[in-house]
C-alpha cells in the first residue's frame, strides 16, 4: 500500500516579514538559539519533515501489528498540517515518529536537517528539547509549579542565565495573551488557558517544529477556537512549522493542509 | 450490601503497594507474636517448675534461694504435721549457689551458671527428671548432671567434661536431665554435702523443700513454720515461688510488647497511606458504585473490609514466619535469681489468634480515616472526567 | 527557579500523603532513638569507666567473698608494684521497706578509702569527717536522698535481701556526680559496721572479715593489663582465687547475661529501620506510578532518563531526611527532655544516665538517607527506563 502524500487545499506558508516577528517580541528578548549549539543539520533535499518508506510494526504477545506501512511524508517548513484519521488509524504513532519519540521499524525519518534513525536516545532528546514543541491533550502541566514556572522548564536543559530564562517566559508568556496569570498554579486556570500556558512552553525554546497531539481535545468550543486561534498566530506570525493529530473537524479546519490516516496509509 | 469483591480485587491489582503494607504489617506482628511466645515459654518453664503441693521454705526476707540461708536443723521441718515423706525423707535442704562461667560461644562473653547441691532423695523428689544422657550421680562425689537446656552452652559444663567450683574442687558431668521444661532444666545438680564442703558453708542450705500429703494442708502448714520464733522463715508454695520467679524475665515480655505497639503506629500509619492513596485514586469508580446504589455506609464498611484484609494478609504472613521461633530457645539472665535461663518460644493458638486479631485492629484504626473520606465521594464523580 | 525545585515542590502535590509520611518516619526514628539510647545507656557504664581502675573479685563468682586481709597485699606495693591505692565494697542487697524506689544499690564500704578511690562520686570532707565519727553512717547519691526523702543527719531503715532484719543507718553525707553518666542512686555505708553487726553473735556461723570486690588505682593504665595478671597470680595458689579485670571489664561483665537481650534490641532496631523502608518506598512507589504521564511528558521535552532518575531520588531522598530531622528533634524534646529525666530518676540503677548522645542522632539521620536513597532506586529505574511514548500513553 504505497500511497504518496496528496496535499488537498495548502496555503502559502512563507517566513514572516522581520515586521511581524518585531511586533510578537519587542524585546528582542526571543531570540533564536544560534545554531552553533543545535543539533548539526545534515543537509538534504525536501521539506522540514521528510519520511521515506516508513514502516512501524508492533507486537501484540507474538502477533505482528502492522500499524504504519510504506509511508512517505514531505512536509515544507511553515506549514500548518491537521492529521486526521479513526482511533487506531495510527496517527500518534506517525506523531511520535515525527517528533523524535518513537523509532521507524524501517524507513529513513528527516526532521529539521536531522536524520533521526542515526541518532542516539540521548542525541534524540537534546534534539527535541532545541527543535520539538509538545502539546498533548491533557496533563500538559505540572501542578505543583505555576504558570511561569512550567514554561521555565524546557529553559533548564539549556545553559541560559536565570535572568534570561526569565525574559524568555514572560515574552512566551505574552504571546499566548497569559502574561497576568504567571503566578497561578494550574489548578486556577481554566482548560482552554492551561492549553494555552502548555503552548507557551512549546515555544519558549524557540523550536522549529511545534507537535499537538489533539490539543483540543477536551476543550469546550471557546477556549478550543481561542487555542486555534493562537496557533494561527504562531504558524503566521512566528513561523513555526505545526503538525497537529485531531478529531476535531473544525480544528482540522483551521490547517493549512489538511491529511487522512486510514489503517496506516495517508491519504 | 457491601461490595466486598471489589475491594479484594482492588488489592490484587495494586501488587507492589499491597506488598509492601502488609510486609510493613508482618514486621510488626512478628515482633509482637516473638514477645508472646517468649512470655508464654516462661510461662510454661514456671509452671512445670513448682508444684501446689510441694513447699519451698526460705529465710524470712529473702526472695530467692540464692540469697537466702538456714542453719542445719532445718530437718525439723519434715518432722511437722501434714508432711509426705518422699523417699524415706520429709524435708529435703538444698544449697544453691550462682558460678561465673565463660559461654560456650567463643565470644569471650562471661554469665552465670546456677548449682544446686541437692540430697540422694533430691532426684526422687521431683519425679519429672529423667537423666536424658549419661547417668545420675553418685551420691558424695562430685559427679554433677546438667540440665539439657543449658548443657553445652557454657564452658566445661557439658557432658563429659568438667568445671571447677572453687581452686582445686572439679565438679565431673556425668550427664544430663530434663525435667519437663522446668527451670530446672537450666541448673547443675550435685552432691548436697560435697558442694557445701567444697564452698566451706557446710552449717547452712539456701532452701528447704517439702511435700505435703495434700495442697490443702498448706495453710496449716505455713502458719506452723512460721511461728516458729527460733528459725525464723517463710514458707511459699512452689508453685506461687516460681510464679514470682518469672517475674524477672516478665518484663522482657512487656517491653517487647510494648516496642511492637510502638511498630504498629508506624505500621497503620502506613496502611493509611496506602488507603488513602487507593481512595484518591479510585474516586471515580467509588462515585460509580454510588450511583450504582451502594449507600455511604457500605462504601464505608467495604473500605475498612478493605484495609483489614491488607493487613490481615500482613498478619498472616508474620505469624506463618514467628513458627520458625519454635525452634529457638533464648538465653537469658533471670534477675531474680541472678543466674541464666533458657526459654523456648511456645505458640499457641491464643497467640495466633491474638496476633491476627492485633494486625486486623491494625487495618481498622488505619483504614477507618480513608474509608470515611471514600464514603464522602458523591455520585457526581463518577461522571466528573 | 532550577532542577530542584520540581522534585522539592512535589512534597505539596497530596499534602495529606507527605505529612502521614513525614510523621511515619519521624515516629520511626523516634523509636529508633529511644532502642539505641537504651543500647548505649546499659553501655555507657563501661565505656565511662575510669582507664586507672582495676576490679577484683572472687574468680568462682561475683557472690562468693574474698578475705579482707587480701588488701593488705594489695596495698603493699613490695609484694604489688604498681598499685596507688586499694578500697572495697561488699554488696548489700538494700531494699527500701517502704519501696519509694523499686531497686538500689546499697554496698558496705571501707569509709577510709572508698570515695577517694571512687572519685567520680564527689563528697564533701565534713561529710567524710562525720562518717569517720559515725559508725552506722551512710552516705548517699543525690537522686536516692530525694527520691527517699532524707537529707544529712536524717535517719534510714533499710531491709537486705541477704541479711535479716531492719537495719538503722544515719544519713552523714550526700554525693555528686562528677560525670553526668555516674550513678547518682546507691548507698555506701561502713563496711566495720557491716562485719561488726553480723558477729555480734559470738554463735554466728557466717565467716569473719569477709570483702565482696576490691577496686584499686593503678598509677599507668597501659599497665592495666600486666598488674592484672600479677594480682591473680599472687591470690592464685589460694584457696579463694580472684580474677582482676580492668573497670570497663568489670562493668561489662554485667552484661553477659544480657547479651541476647541487647542483641535483640539491635536487631529490632534494624527492624524499625526496615518499617521506615516499606513505609517510604510505598509512598514513592504510589506518588511515581500517578505521574507515569508526567514524567513522559518530562522526557518528551528533552529531559533526559537521568533527569527523570534524579528527581525521583531527590524527593525520596528529601523527604527521608525532612522525616529524620522531624524525628530527631521530636526525640530530643521528647526523650532528653521528659523521658529521660524521668527515668533517670525513677529507674536511675539501671539508667543513671538515659539520654540520646549525638552519635545515635547522626546514625538515625544517615539510616533516613539510605532509606530515602533505596526506597526510590527501584520506582526510579522503572520511571527513567520507561518508554516515552509508554508513558504518555497512560493517562492518570
Amino acid at each position: 500500500m504505497s500511497v504518496s502524500s496528496v496535499s488537498s487545499e495548502s496555503n502559502e506558508s512563507s517566513e514572516p516579514s522581520a515586521e511581524t516577528k518585531a511586533k510578537a517580541d519587542p524585546d528582542g528578548a526571543y531570540r533564536p538559539i544560534p545554531d552553533a549549539d543545535r543539533v548539526p543539520p545534515r543537509a538534504l533535499g525536501g521539506g522540514i519533515v521528510k519520511l521515506t518508506s516508513i514502516a512501524k510494526t508492533f507486537y501484540r504477545g507474538k502477533e505482528p501489528i502492522h500499524v504504519l506501512e510504506r509511508l512517505d511524508l514531505d512536509v515544507p517548513e511553515g506549514s500548518f498540517e491537521a492529521l486526521m484519521g479513526p482511533s487506531g488509524s495510527g496517527k500518534s504513532t506517525l506523531l511520535n515518529i515525527i517528533a523524535g519519540l518513537d523509532r521507524p521499524t524501517s524507513g529513513t525519518v528527516h526532521v529539521a536537517g536531522a536524520d533521526l534513525t542515526r541518532m542516539s536516545d540521548g542525541e534524540l532528546a537534546k534534539w527535541r528539547s532545541q527543535t520539538i514543541g509538545f502539546v498533548f491533550q491533557s496533563f500538559n502541566l505540572i501542578p505543583v509549579l505555576t504558570a511561569a514556572q512550567n514554561v521555565e522548564l524546557p529553559l533548564l536543559l539549556t545553559p541560559l542565565s536565570g535572568a534570561d530564562r526569565k525574559k524568555r517566559v514572560a515574552t512566551a508568556l505574552r504571546v499566548v495573551g497569559l502574561e497576568d496569570r504567571m503566578e497561578h498554579y494550574p489548578r486556577q486556570l481554566s482548560g482552554g488557558q492551561e492549553q494555552r500556558v502548555a503552548i507557551a512552553r512549546a515555544i519558549v525554546n524557540d523550536p522549529k517544529i511545534i507537535v499537538a497531539d489533539e490539543p483540543t481535545g477536551d476543550l469546550d468550543r471557546k477556549s478550543a477556537d481561542d487555542v486555534l486561534t493562537l496557533m494561527e498566530k504562531l504558524n503566521k506570525e512566528l513561523g513555526k512549522t505545526i503538525f497537529m493529530v485531531t478529531h476535531d473537524p473544525a480544528a482540522a479546519e483551521r490547517a493549512g493542509v489538511r491529511r487522512k490516516l486510514d489503517k496506516g496509509a495517508l491519504l | 450490601m457491601v461490595p466486598v469483591r471489589y475491594n479484594t480485587r482492588s488489592l490484587l491489582v495494586r501488587k507492589i503497594t499491597t506488598t509492601l503494607t502488609a510486609a510493613g504489617i508482618a514486621l510488626v506482628v512478628f515482633v509482637f507474636a516473638a514477645a508472646q511466645m517468649f512470655g508464654e515459654g516462661a510461662k510454661r518453664a514456671m509452671l512445670a517448675s513448682g508444684r501446689a503441693d510441694s513447699v519451698i521454705i526460705l529465710r524470712k526476707g529473702s526472695d530467692a534461694e540464692l540469697s537466702s540461708g538456714i542453719g542445719n536443723d532445718y530437718k525439723k521441718l519434715g518432722d511437722l504435721p501434714g508432711v509426705a515423706q518422699v523417699a524415706g525423707v520429709g524435708a529435703i535442704g538444698e544449697i544453691v549457689i550462682v558460678i561465673t562461667a565463660e559461654l560456650a560461644d567463643g565470644s569471650g562473653g562471661i554469665s552465670n551458671v546456677l548449682v544446686r547441691g541437692t540430697p540422694p532423695e533430691g532426684l526422687a523428689f521431683r519425679p519429672e527428671v529423667k537423666i536424658v544422657s549419661g547417668r545420675a550421680p553418685k551420691p558424695g562425689t562430685n559427679e554433677v548432671i546438667v540440665g539439657k537446656a543449658i548443657s553445652g552452652r557454657f564452658k566445661g559444663v557439658g557432658p563429659g567434661q568438667s568445671f571447677e567450683l572453687r581452686r582445686n574442687r572439679p565438679l565431673q558431668v556425668v550427664g544430663e536431665f530434663t525435667a519437663a521444661g522446668a527451670s530446672y532444666e537450666s541448673e547443675v545438680w550435685g552432691d548436697l554435702d560435697v558442694i557445701r564442703k567444697y564452698l566451706g558453708r557446710e552449717s547452712v542450705v539456701s532452701s528447704v523443700r517439702v511435700r505435703l500429703t495434700d495442697s490443702s494442708k498448706f495453710e496449716a502448714y505455713r502458719m506452723a513454720v512460721e511461728a516458729d520464733k527460733v528459725f525464723s522463715v517463710k514458707a511459699m508454695r512452689e508453685r506461687d515461688y516460681y510464679r514470682k520467679q518469672s517475674e524477672g524475665t516478665q518484663f522482657l515480655v512487656y517491653g517487647f510488647t510494648g516496642i511492637a505497639i510502638l511498630f504498629s503506629l508506624a505500621a497503620m500509619l502506613g496502611a493509611a497511606i496506602t488507603m488513602n492513596g487507593a481512595v484518591a485514586n479510585r474516586t471515580r469508580e467509588i462515585g460509580t458504585l454510588r450511583a450504582l446504589g451502594f449507600s455511604r455506609g457500605s462504601i464505608l464498611v467495604s473500605f475498612v473490609l478493605e484495609a483489614m484484609l491488607l493487613t490481615l494478609i500482613g498478619g498472616t504472613a508474620g505469624v506463618v514466619l514467628v513458627q520458625i521461633l519454635s525452634l529457638f530457645s533464648f538465653r537469658t539472665m533471670n534477675f531474680m535469681t541472678f543466674s541464666d535461663v533458657v526459654i523456648t518460644f511456645q505458640a499457641t493458638p491464643g497467640i495466633v489468634i491474638g496476633a491476627l486479631v492485633f494486625s486486623a485492629v491494625m487495618g481498622l484504626l488505619g483504614g477507618l480515616i480513608p474509608a470515611i473520606r471514600a464514603s464522602r465521594v458523591s455520585p457526581v464523580e463518577a461522571m466528573r472526567g | 527557579m532550577n532542577v530542584a525545585t520540581y522534585p522539592t515542590r512535589n512534597l505539596f502535590r497530596r499534602r495529606g500523603r507527605t505529612i502521614l509520611t513525614l510523621i511515619a518516619i519521624a515516629l520511626t526514628v523516634l523509636i529508633f532513638n529511644v532502642l539505641r539510647t537504651c543500647d548505649h545507656g546499659w553501655q555507657v557504664g563501661a565505656e565511662e569507666a575510669a582507664k586507672d581502675r582495676l576490679a577484683t573479685r572472687h574468680k568462682v563468682s561475683i557472690t562468693m567473698q574474698l578475705p579482707k586481709r587480701y588488701i593488705d597485699d594489695l596495698r603493699d606495693p613490695a609484694k604489688l608494684p604498681g598499685i596507688k591505692a586499694a578500697t572495697w565494697a561488699n554488696w548489700f542487697g538494700g531494699k527500701d521497706p517502704r519501696e519509694r524506689v523499686p531497686f538500689f544499690a546499697a554496698f558496705a564500704a571501707d569509709h577510709l578509702s572508698w570515695f577517694e578511690v571512687m572519685d567520680e562520686m564527689k563528697v564533701e570532707p565534713a561529710a567524710l569527717d562525720a562518717w569517720k565519727q559515725t559508725n552506722n553512717g551512710a552516705i548517699l547519691g543525690d537522686v536516692l536522698a530525694k527520691t527517699l526523702g532524707v537529707k544529712v543527719g536524717d535517719d534510714l531503715t533499710i531491709t537486705s535481701d541477704i541479711y535479716p532484719g531492719d537495719w538503722k543507718f544515719k544519713v552523714v553525707g550526700i554525693y555528686m556526680p562528677l560525670r553526668k553518666t555516674a550513678d547518682r542512686n546507691s548507698m555506701v555505708f561502713r563496711w566495720d559496721y557491716l562485719n561488726n553487726k553480723l558477729h555480734e553473735n559470738p554463735q554466728s556461723a557466717t565467716p569473719k572479715d569477709q570483702i565482696g570486690w576490691v577496686m584499686s588505682r593503678i598509677d599507668d593504665p597501659s599497665k592495666s593489663a600486666e598488674i592484672s595478671r600479677s594480682i591473680d597470680k599472687m591470690f592464685d595458689e589460694r584457696d579463694d582465687q580472684t580474677v582482676t579485670m580492668s573497670e570497663r571489664a568489670f562493668q561489662l561483665s554485667f552484661l553477659g547475661g544480657a547479651s541476647a537481650i541487647i542483641n535483640a534490641f539491635k536487631w529490632v532496631s534494624l527492624g524499625i529501620l526496615l518499617i521506615m523502608l516499606l513505609i517510604l518506598a510505598n509512598t514513592v512507589a504510589m506518588s511515581v506510578r500517578e505521574r507515569t504521564h508526567e514524567y513522559g511528558v518530562l522526557r518528551a521535552i528533552g529531559f533526559s532518563p537521568r533527569y527523570v532518575f534524579n528527581f525521583i531520588m531527590g524527593e525520596a531522598v528529601l523527604v527521608a531526611l525532612l522525616g529524620g530531622l522531624a524525628g530527631v528533634l521530636l526525640t530530643m524534646v521528647l526523650i532528653n527532655g521528659v523521658v529521660g529525666p524521668f527515668i533517670e530518676e525513677n529507674m536511675g540503677a539501671f539508667f543513671p544516665y538515659f539520654r540520646t548522645p549525638m552519635h545515635v542522632f547522626g546514625l538515625a539521620l544517615i539510616g533516613a538517607v539510605v532509606v530515602g536513597v533505596i526506597s526510590g532506586v527501584v520506582p526510579a529505574i522503572g520511571a527513567s527506563r520507561r518508554k516515552v511514548t509508554d508513558a504518555l500513553r497512560r493517562v492518570d
